[in-house]
């Protein structure tokens, strides 16, 4: 996937991001790295056109994000699975595919399936989500943002309200979906994973992308900063 | 199985003590009554039982308009309360304030005899009622905040990512939440509501308690006839509770 940022600036109460630039070509799985409170959350959320930057722009091959055809394209994975309380799994994908997709209910339930039994829970999709654990939720969260068929699918620590065990699960079930010729771009404290699963790393400190490059800057920092981070991870 | 153990086994159950706890009240009742120096004597009432029924009735229909007039415009200072627009606000602010300071009669009288005439409005019943729903809406107005409340920015988040219109949204994903949360506490208000139609005598409305007052100034029976009257407020507002705990179970998360 091309990414390119411009020039972008956010601003909250604060500056979280600071006149950010980057131009990526042919990357599949991008992590951002870096502290919380770095601009990391923030910058996926703008990529997602969520919110709207106070400068500067984003475009995702060579679209901007705050076209409309741009939501068609991306997936999202929130850092709690955020899937709709009362509706059940196998719901929580087809309602999306049916209303917004305009696609038949067969179709809308058919597909919804498939990516559930993709994650591995064929046995869960009639449950609530507050049925299932986090782990399985969070999967269910990943089948929902597969099954709009996105060509970038963006994950926002979509691990860091699980514990250690339902992480590895639901990490490796994301590496298991390398092969549908997806894109990524996620936000995560597990470096293994980054290690594992990227291919471009952005390391993000006081809302500027200080290094960037491919995932041995993790090993041989150039900043302090990124010295100092990988000091205090594993 | 010994006494003890079957005592043990009668106290558990819920039933039973709801049982027991009816048959005290009864007991109390029958108590008091019995006490009385002039026994009460309900037949002398037969000869009114449609006015009884027709104020049961008019009571009913009454709080059922009431309970509409204040879920929309409940809703409507609701919406209005959560827009950016900082007057609206501001407007929703004040007249929840008012309205918090008001007594019910007095906001009844003020609408029939005061704001009323000065819209040319001459309708008591009408302007009684108004009072009525203009009483209650900020109270729904609370329930709508906090039903609304239980739904997250990330789930509105998720609904703009994945492109739902306002209207799916309220269908699909919204009302089906806040519906639940909704239920208990708008039946709590509408108990509010039918004890308050009693207030509406003032205005003349023919509901239960206006006619309870006609019965007794014909009768001089006003014991009997405000036992009669009590027991009809019971009779809706029982049930109704019932309903609203089955609601509760039912569609509990």
């Amino acid at each position: 996937m091309k990414l390119a940022i411009q020039n972008l600036s956010h601003t909250y109460d604060i500056e979280v991001l600071k006149n950010v630039q980057l131009e990526l070509d042919d990357y599949n799985a991008i992590g951002i790295i870096g502290v919380s409170g770095s601009g990391k959350s923030t910058l996926l959320r703008l990529m997602a056109g969520l919110e709207k930057p106070s400068s500067g722009d984003i475009f995702i091959n060579e679209q901007s994000v705050h076209s409309s055809s741009h939501r068609d394209n991306i997936g999202f994975v929130f850092q709690h699975h955020n899937l709709f309380p009362h509706l059940t799994l196998e719901r929580n994908i087809s309602l999306i595919l049916e209303k917004t997709r305009h696609k038949s209910k067969e179709v809308a339930s058919a597909t919804a399936r498939k990516n559930l039994e993709l994650l591995h829970l064929h046995d869960q999709m009639h449950k609530l989500p507050k049925h299932v654990s986090g782990g399985q939720a969070q999967r269910a969260s990943i089948a929902r943002a597969l099954s709009v068929d996105p060509e970038v699918i963006l994950l926002d620590e979509p691990t860091s309200s699980l514990d250690p065990i339902l992480t590895h699960d639901v990490l490796s079930a994301i590496e298991n979906l390398r092969g549908l010729g997806k894109n990524f771009i996620f936000v995560t404290h597990v470096m293994s994973f980054v290690r594992d699963f990227a291919d471009y790393v952005i390391f993000m400190h006081e809302g500027e992308i200080v290094e960037h490059g491919s995932p041995t800057i993790l090993d041989k920092p150039q900043s302090n900063e990124l010295a100092d981070f990988m000091s205090k991870v594993r | 199985m010994s006494d003890m153990d079957l005592s043990i086994l009668f106290m558990k159950t819920k039933q039973a003590n709801y049982l027991l706890a009816s048959l005290v009240f009864i007991a109390f009742g029958w108590f008091v009554i019995a006490q009385q120096r002039t026994p009460l004597d309900l037949s002398i009432l037969l000869p009114y039982r449609a006015s009884f029924i027709s104020g049961f009735y008019n009571t009913i229909i009454v709080s059922v308009i009431a309970l509409i007039g204040s879920v929309v415009l409940g809703f409507i200072l609701f919406i209005l309360s959560t827009t950016k627009i900082l007057f609206f606000r501001a407007f929703t602010d004040i007249l929840t304030e008012i309205v918090y300071g008001t007594p019910l009669l007095v906001m009844i009288i003020v609408m029939a005899f005061v704001i009323g005439p000065a819209f040319n409005t001459f309708n008591r019943n009408v302007m009684g009622v108004t009072g009525l729903i203009v009483y209650i809406a900020p109270y729904m107005t609370n329930i709508f905040k906090s039903a609304f409340s239980s739904i997250s920015d990330d789930q509105y988040m998720a609904m703009d990512l994945f492109g739902f219109s306002s209207y799916q949204r309220y269908r699909y994903l919204i009302i089906p939440q806040v519906i639940r949360g909704l239920m208990p506490p708008l039946m709590n208000n509408f108990s509010l509501i039918i004890k308050g139609s009693a207030l509406l005598n003032v205005v003349s409305y023919r509901e239960l308690f206006y006619r309870a007052e006609g019965i007794t100034s014909e009768t001089f029976a006003f014991v009997e006839v405000y036992l009669v009257m009590w027991g009809m407020y019971l009779l809706i507002t029982i049930p109704l509770s019932q309903l609203t705990r089955y609601i509760e179970r039912r569609w509990a998360i």
